[in-house]
């Protein structure tokens, strides 16, 4: 267990665990905040919108979540986004992270939301595991399931970095 | 936007947000007479949460349980639909986040309302979106009764934040448009229909295999949704306006007294006003919800026994945007050999486009821009989930 100063981090899970690779995202947020448990786990979430209310006043926020871009199976992304000076950045348009639907809005607009109504983090990283199989059934394909342990180390350096500048 | 000579107008509305998915709105004018109107979808709705279809009878507690899971889900996506979705287009705004920018406080009691839903749903069903504890006969677990009785005092609060949003939205200005609705709601002689109950319509119920009969859905080649008449004929409507002019009179007295105090009486005809029947509906979920949990005692099983036969089992419930029907034929061993999902959208479509038939009659002295947006807001009225694109709607007005 590492002892550290209280930065408040919170690793949130995105994704189902009964569609294979989409469980990805909470798995690693998981096994991350149990290596350093001053982090706080919110999962498995679908919706960004609940991250408002999990969030307010957190230093670092971790989204981890199961990607399909095209990249080799496996392979990790990390996004930073610039809280301060959010703008209709290439994310939104690319990603779609920044639509709205009749069933909630992408994490771009929630955020913008939580800014508007003075709840956003200071910092948001999203880290993305492409995915293979986001079919319906329990487990993560080979590749995926390889890739976690170094998701997780990516997650666990963020926290660490984040609560020693605290 | 704008395209074509004035003969023939075409106005695009690419990137609208806050409806469910990608579609296309086409009208065609002719002599100042709106002379076809065609809402397409190009992606089925969603499927909705699973619903018992093994005709099984659950004891009480069960029963109980199961409504206030469901009032957690009512409280959700209401709460989102009039802050988030449905609020901003009679504010002048174009989207929560600008919402939020005019009225932090507002946007902030809305998001506290539907997390207060959250909450709920997280204890009963496990988590707050897709809930895992649900099983036919039952729950796997019965929440402790702690857990429950520690959801009083958000849900009070939810209450009283609730009341605010009738008196809130009650103030917005409504377009003066009628329409002509044939109602279809559950009807459950003791309560406001939620999770149980037979389709009513005309004046009279139905079992939820009668209504399956009736409610004939059609393929049309324009779009992927089907398309829901009753008797393979006729329009109809379900969701709130319908289960509002239908059973009204069942709300509990906080809910009644709110609607009065706003100027809301049943039947409410004027669809831009079903934001504030969501507003009533939201009063009286958080109030069921509250009367569930000051009365919750954990069911001696968590499940009853279900033993698989060889049947058809039929079940509606209200879901928040209206009337979801689910059939199953099951085999001996419980294995599903044909699943019928009618969820609400397909149901309202041929209701939404009679709406945006009226909406254009009564405004085509409206600029392109204002008659868009008038039309946009004629879709989300009835909060249609059509899938999770973005971009919903092209309107094409084509006048000779």
């Amino acid at each position: 267990m590492i002892d550290t100063r209280t930065a408040k981090v919170v690793v949130a899970g995105f994704g189902s665990e009964y569609r294979h690779d989409d469980g990805v995202g909470t798995l690693v947020a998981e096994r991350a905040v149990a290596q350093v448990s001053t982090s706080h786990f919110v999962g498995s979430l679908s919706d960004p919108l609940d991250l408002l209310g999990e969030w307010n006043g957190a230093d670092l926020v971790i989204v981890v979540d199961a990607i399909h871009s095209g990249a080799p199976v496996g392979t990790l992304q990390t996004i930073e986004i610039d809280v301060e000076n959010l703008s209709c950045t290439a994310l939104d348009a690319e990603s779609g992270a920044g639509e709205s639907s009749t069933h909630g809005l992408g994490l771009v607009a929630v955020l913008r939301l939580a800014r508007a109504i003075n709840q956003a983090p200071r910092r948001l990283v999203i880290i993305g595991i492409e995915g293979e199989r986001f079919d319906l059934g329990e487990g993560l394909s080979a590749s995926v399931e390889a890739a976690v342990p170094e998701a997780v180390a990516r997650v666990v350096e963020f926290i660490k970095e984040a609560q020693s500048c605290a | 936007m704008t395209h074509g000579a004035r003969s023939s107008r075409t106005i695009s509305a690419e990137g609208i947000s806050r409806v469910e998915g990608e579609g296309s709105l086409r009208v065609r004018v002719q002599d100042g007479r709106v002379v076809d109107v065609a809402l397409d979808i190009f992606e089925p709705p969603r499927c909705l949460a699973m619903e018992d279809a093994c005709g099984v009878v659950v004891d009480e507690r069960i029963e109980a349980l199961r409504r206030l899971l469901y009032c957690g889900e009512w409280i959700q996506s209401h709460a989102l639909h009039i802050y988030l979705l449905h609020a901003p287009d009679f504010l002048g705004c174009a989207d929560a986040v600008e919402l939020a920018d005019l009225d932090p406080i507002g946007v902030t009691r809305g998001l506290d309302i539907k997390r207060t839903g959250n909450l709920v749903m997280q204890t009963v069903g496990g988590r707050a979106v897709h809930p895992v504890n649900v099983r036919v006969g039952g729950f796997y677990r019965s929440p402790e009764l702690d857990s429950i009785r520690a959801l009083a005092e958000p849900l009070r609060r939810a209450r009283d934040a609730a009341l605010e949003t009738v008196e809130w939205v009650a103030g917005f200005e409504f377009p003066d448009v009628t329409s002509e609705y044939r109602f279809v709601a559950l009807d459950q002689s003791d309560r406001y229909a939620i999770d149980g109950g037979r389709p009513s319509l005309d004046g009279h119920t139905l079992s939820a295999a009668q209504f399956a009969e009736i409610a004939v859905e059609e393929h049309v080649e324009r779009s992927t949704a089907l398309h829901a008449k009753l008797d393979g004929r006729d329009r109809y409507l379900t969701g709130p306006l319908a289960r509002f002019a239908l059973n009204a009179s069942r709300l509990p007295e906080v809910a009644r007294d709110a609607a009065a105090a706003a100027g809301l009486y049943a039947p409410c005809v004027n669809p831009f006003r079903s934001i504030v029947v969501r507003a009533v509906e939201l009063v009286f979920a958080c109030d069921e919800a509250l009367r569930l949990v000051e009365r919750y005692e954990p069911p001696v099983q968590p499940a009853i026994e279900v033993v698989a036969r060889a049947a058809t089992g039929t079940a509606t419930t209200e879901a928040p945007r209206g009337l979801l029907l689910h059939q199953y034929d099951i085999d001996d061993d419980g294995i599903i050999r044909r699943a019928r999902i009618m969820p609400p959208t397909s149901q309202n479509q041929l209701s939404i486009e009679d709406d945006l038939r009226r909406v254009v009659e009564n405004g085509l002295s409206l600029d392109d821009e204002e008659l868009q947006w008038r039309c946009e807001q004629a879709v989300r009225n009835h909060d249609p989930c059509i899938s999770c694109a973005a971009h919903f709607l092209d309107l094409t007005v084509e006048t000779s």
